[in-house]
């Protein structure tokens, strides 16, 4: 009698000491993730407003130089819209008008 | 075959398919015209594969059968024929023309070779008055471009949509836009038909009939009357027009249709035959004058019109031939212009009519 109570504690402090071991890794692998949390976060930050507004100014730069440039070929004498794009234009065209003045 | 008919009958039979006989040098026989009969009728038949015309002319027919005769000798020599009793008869694949005591011989087509105007049955009918297509067209066959590396814009757009419909066309210098309402119609139909179709439309639809649209993705058929018009639709896309048309105007202008016409027919006189092709004219639009002052190297022209204005004064270049054709279709007294400085597309519409406008983008100098 006594020894199978023995053997029955036994049995659930090896249960015990598996779970125990189990919630230890799980509680190492959620401190990783943690910590890559908030090295991501960091990580976002380190991008400025400045460094922002440089990205946006940039891009608005290269669509106005392009805009510009095809503005400019419009001018040439070739077509930039879509139906014509690169031909040589007799006289003028709606759908470049149209798309030159849309942007 | 053997008919007998009036030289009226063969008139109005040959009249009305001819511009259908192929110009090109394609195949010989359709540069033909088919006579076929049915019943106590005959078909006249004509086709360049492009559109094919067929029109129902009743005659005493006293021999069934069919010839392919050459559109250009019989329609000659139909015009030339005395005003009297004419008896067809053929002779394999020619035909003796009797008249009075006379005869004539054309030398036909084997019939087995003329395509095939074929019908197709179709459960897709639209009905429209002729009045109101014709107007339509009338406000757009125009615009069309004449000869396009880009096919959609030889042709016009028709779009139905229930009981609205509208007709557009461009050549990418201005566009044409025609709205009407048709009663008790839930169709849907949308396709760029050949501007040869809609002229041959304009030519032979009489006011007072109802045109019969029976379609499918590729073909169109117009019928009405006697007559039956075949086409193939322009494959395509057409450009989405919207975006194109202005939304507001600078500067609001009534002007008279008729003064108006007149001063920009008489400043082209000056531009005509130079060696540019454009025909340039300028106004100059100031505290409600319209100034035109052009010169050449053939003269001098000066010229003040009274006018309307509202909004800033503006000095704006066109091709003196686009302002022209919007000027001679459109029926009202007034014509209201809306522009938008000297560089954007300036719109034209006939005052109180909100069905039509056109627009025509300015000459840049
Ligand atoms: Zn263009």
């Amino acid at each position: 009698m006594v020894g199978q109570l023995h053997q029955a504690i036994t049995e659930v402090e090896e249960n015990l000491s598996r779970l125990l071991n189990e919630v230890k890794s799980l509680r190492q692998y959620i401190e990783y993730l943690e910590d890559e949390n908030i090295n991501l976060k960091r990580q976002l930050c380190a991008v400025s407003e400045a460094d922002i507004n440089r990205i946006q100014k940039n891009a608005s730069k290269i669509q106005k130089e392009a805009h510009e440039n095809l503005e400019k070929l419009y001018e040439q004498g070739f077509h930039v819209c879509h139906i014509y794009f690169g031909e040589q234009m007799e006289s003028n065209c709606l759908f470049c008008n149209a798309f030159l003045r849309k942007d | 075959m053997k008919i007998i008919c009036s030289k009226d009958n063969l008139l109005l039979g040959v009249n009305t398919v001819q511009r259908a006989v192929a110009t090109k040098n394609t195949m010989p026989i359709l540069q033909g015209i088919r006579l076929r009969t049915e019943g106590s009728s005959l078909w006249f038949e004509a086709t360049d594969l492009e559109i094919g015309i067929r029109c129902n002319i009743p005659m005493e027919v006293q021999e069934e059968g069919e010839v392919v005769l050459p559109a250009k000798l019989f329609s000659e020599f139909v015009r030339k024929l005395p005003d009297t009793d004419i008896i067809l008869e053929s002779i394999d694949n020619n035909v003796n023309i009797h008249y009075n005591k006379s005869n004539f011989v054309i030398n036909g087509y084997d019939p087995e070779e003329f395509p095939e105007i074929t019908e197709f049955t179709s459960a897709d009918i639209i009905e429209i008055p002729a009045t109101i297509f014709k107007k339509m067209i009338r406000q757009t066959i125009f615009a069309c471009a004449v000869e396009e590396t880009r096919p959609v814009f030889t042709g016009i757009l028709v779009h139905v949509e229930k009981e609205n419909i509208s007709l557009v066309s461009t050549d990418s210098h201005r566009l044409a836009h025609s709205k009407a309402m048709i009663s008790d119609n839930d169709k849907e139909f949308k396709g760029i038909i050949p501007s040869k179709t809609m002229q041959e439309l304009l030519r032979l639809l009489d006011d007072n009939e109802i045109l019969t649209v029976q379609y499918n993705s590729s073909k169109i058929i117009f019928k009405f009357g006697s007559c039956q018009i075949l086409t193939r639709l322009i494959d395509g896309q057409f450009p989405s027009y919207k975006q194109v048309i202005p939304q507001s105007c600078n500067t609001k202008l009534l002007l008279n249709c008729k003064n108006f016409l007149d001063t920009v027919e008489r400043a082209s006189l000056l531009s005509k035959d130079n060696y540019l092709k454009i025909n340039n004219v300028r106004f100059n639009i100031e505290d409600s004058i319209l100034n035109v002052n052009q010169y050449s190297e053939m003269g001098k022209i000066s010229e003040q019109i009274e006018i309307e204005q509202e909004g800033e004064n503006v000095a704006i270049s066109f091709n003196a031939k686009y302002v022209i054709d919007v000027l001679k279709i459109i029926d009202t007294e007034n014509i209201i212009m809306e522009a938008s400085g000297p560089y954007s597309p300036c719109v034209f519409r006939p005052e109180n009519e909100e069905d039509y406008l056109y627009l025509l983008l300015p000459l840049r100098n």
